[in-house]
């Protein structure tokens, strides 16, 4: 899960980052409105999270643009506008959710987990394909009823593939969910993390197409 | 007692109704006196010719010509109580005896001019008289020059012969001018009824204003326009000063909450530093409802449908996963004297809270109360959750208490619903739904056509 998080305070945005990585999540943090307008308009994330009062542009103005241009990646106002004005303007601006400063992490990784769950089209908050489960609203998976131990990148590797269930997701596409904007992009370590989850999981459960990329596939029930 | 009435109305009606009388006063005082003028004036030529009649008695000798003034009888007994009298130096004879003569003339500067010296014979001057039976008389005299020496002529008529016509005119004249007198105050009323219109409906347009009209009409009497521009100006630069004192609150309000999200962020493993931190937040929130709730517009206007509208999308995304359907009966074209923000801050608030107890629906309805002007707007918001005890309701609208410690709303919801109700004059009921559930209602004054 690669996030963007909008935020243009000095303490508190990088506070925040250190929170959702704590949560096994990518993040790009852009500290102002121009920034911001261009990496949603140039890399990939499952979800923004966007302060309003930015220098540079206002948040609201970036989001319409994101819209206005077709991007509809889920964004969630992490304001402290707290009006309900605010929040009626944010909907209708294309938010997809809105938070109000102070906030609890929890509360603000809860809800963006259930934007990306949605996002991807599940309505079920709990995520099964064979023996594997992923309870989207904690981030828990559990192989055969057990909790499962993931490092942060077999983590976001996991939990992409899992949302996309039984669907090819491209190498590129898996790799810019994985790693963080200035993160050295190595495609070798993206085999080394299949690899792993291989190990952990069985190798059946995740497919190789070559030459496109990978696939979390259901085990149909002879194989089973 | 005030002398001058407090109404511009009353003032102009008793300059006028003053103003009526003196020139009423003036006119019956100069009616009467050329009446009596011209009664006078009759009667003293009347005189004159009996006074040369008597003189045709009267020879170059100073003799009186007795014989003559027989025949002469008959003219000269007018009527009764008329009278006359010769006063020769050897002779005096006359009708009567009239006693006390007054030698001043009764009118100075009168119609003959200015009053005769008695050694300058030769013309009649008035006189007034009293008869020996004590009857005031009008009289003329004259004074005839003969051999024998002066003849003194006097001619009189009662008093009463002058009064009797003027009495007799009096009444008519003084109801004449009354009749003048009532129908100048109608005028008077009418005019100030219809002088006075435009400062009424003036009135009517403040009013209309501070119900949530956004300014008075221009279109006014030559003296009203500046008011009326005046008003406006003074109505748009409440706006800014509003707008502004809630910018700097708002602003205020961003300011701190973003370093007490990196605290709470920073210091969420403390628990008792995090419970210090989520005081201050708390007291944010309480004064930034406050400074919100001082700032109120009157004059604002605000569509309920449209607001109620984006409310409940809104809410319902962000209680995204939650299957509480919120359904909306709302009249439509009701306009709530209500500035936009706090419209959307007093439903936005009861609306969440029925959708954070809510078990599967939420039910808003609004309609008009009374007439559409000076009306109230009830708004009503249900909910089929557990509810809030009798005993508990009143608690639920004091700021920061929060019944139910399982929700991670902050509890001013009702409270910030309650304050903002109370300060546009209206008011918030909290009861049980018919099935169980809370049902919150809202009072909220109806604004003016714009």
């Amino acid at each position: 899960m690669r996030i963007l998080l909008v935020e243009d305070d000095p303490d508190l945005g990088p506070a925040i980052a250190k929170a959702l990585r704590g949560e096994n999540c990518a993040v790009d943090l852009a500290a102002d409105g121009v920034d911001a307008g261009h990496l949603g308009d140039t890399e990939t994330y499952d979800a923004a999270v966007l302060d309003l009062g930015l220098p540079g542009r206002d948040g609201i103005a970036i989001l319409r643009d994101w819209r206005a241009a077709g991007r509809d990646l889920p964004v969630l106002i992490l304001t402290a506008r707290d009006g309900w004005s605010d929040k009626v303007a944010g909907f209708k601006a294309g938010a997809d959710d809105f938070l109000t400063k102070p906030f609890r992490v929890e509360e603000l990784v809860m809800r963006l987990r259930a934007l990306v769950r949605r996002s991807a089209g599940h309505a079920a908050t709990r995520l099964e394909c064979g023996p594997l489960a992923f309870e989207t609203q904690t981030g828990q998976f559990e192989l055969d009823g057990l909790p499962l131990k993931l490092t942060a990148l077999e983590w976001r590797v996991l939990s992409a593939l899992m949302l996309s269930r039984d669907v090819v997701i491209e190498r590129l596409a898996l790799a810019e969910r994985v790693y963080e904007g200035d993160a050295d992009v190595d495609s070798n370590s993206l085999e080394v993390i299949i690899g792993r989850l291989r190990k952990k999981i069985g190798a059946s459960l995740i497919d190789t197409v070559r030459g496109r990329g990978y696939r979390l596939a259901t085990p149909t029930p002879s194989a089973a | 007692m005030r002398l001058i009435p407090r109404s511009i109305h009353g003032r102009m009606l008793a300059l006028s109704v003053l103003a009526t009388l003196v020139a009423l006063a003036v006119a019956g005082a100069a009616i009467g006196g050329v009446l009596q003028r011209f009664v006078t004036q009759g009667l003293d030529q009347r005189l004159d010719a009996e006074l040369s009649l008597l003189a045709g008695a009267v020879g170059a000798d100073g003799r009186i010509d007795r014989a003559k003034l027989t025949r002469l009888r008959g003219l000269l007994d007018a009527g009764p109580e008329w009278r006359w009298q010769i006063i020769a130096p050897a002779d005096t004879i006359g009708s009567d005896v009239l006693a006390d003569l007054d030698r001043r003339p009764p009118l100075r500067g009168g119609p003959h001019g200015e009053p005769p010296p008695l050694d300058k014979p030769g013309r009649p001057y008035p006189l007034d008289a009293v008869h020996a039976r004590g009857t005031g008389l009008h009289a003329r005299q004259i004074t005839l020059t003969t051999s024998a020496g002066p003849v003194t002529l006097t001619a009189a008529a009662p008093r009463d012969v002058v009064a009797r016509p003027i009495r007799a005119a009096i009444l008519p004249l003084l109801g004449t001018l009354a009749i003048l007198g009532v129908l100048l105050g109608i005028a008077t009323a009418l005019q100030l009824r219809i002088g006075l219109r435009p400062l009424r409906a003036l009135r009517d347009g403040v009013a209309a204003m501070r119900r949530g009209a956004g300014g008075v009409s221009e279109d006014q009497p030559e003296e009203l326009r500046p008011l009326a521009q005046e008003l406006n100006a003074l109505a748009r630069d409440t706006s800014t000063a509003l707008a502004t004192a809630r910018a700097s609150a708002a602003n205020l309000a961003h300011a701190l909450k973003t370093p007490v999200a990196t605290l709470a962020l920073v210091v969420r493993d403390d628990a008792a530093a995090a419970a210090q931190v989520a005081r201050i937040d708390a007291t944010i929130r309480h004064h930034l409802a406050r400074a919100r709730s001082v700032a109120v517009d009157r004059r604002a206007s605000t569509a309920l449908e449209p607001a109620l509208a984006d409310l409940a999308s809104t809410i319902t995304r962000l209680h995204a996963g939650r299957a509480v359907a919120i359904t909306r009966t709302v009249q439509p074209g009701l306009m709530v004297a209500v500035d936009a923000a706090d419209l959307d801050e007093l439903a936005g608030n009861l609306i969440d809270n029925a959708m954070r107890h809510a078990v599967s629906a939420v039910r808003i309805d609004a309609t008009a109360e009374g007439a559409i002007d000076g009306g109230r707007i009830r708004l009503r918001v249900v909910d089929d959750g557990p509810g809030i005890a009798a005993e508990d309701r009143a608690r639920a609208t004091a700021p920061g208490v929060r019944l139910d410690e399982r929700d991670d709303g902050h509890g001013f919801g009702l409270a910030i619903a309650r304050e903002l109700a109370v300060l546009h004059g209206g008011a918030l009921m909290l009861e049980e739904a018919p099935g169980g559930g809370l049902a919150a209602t809202v009072t909220l004054p109806i604004a003016g056509e714009r």
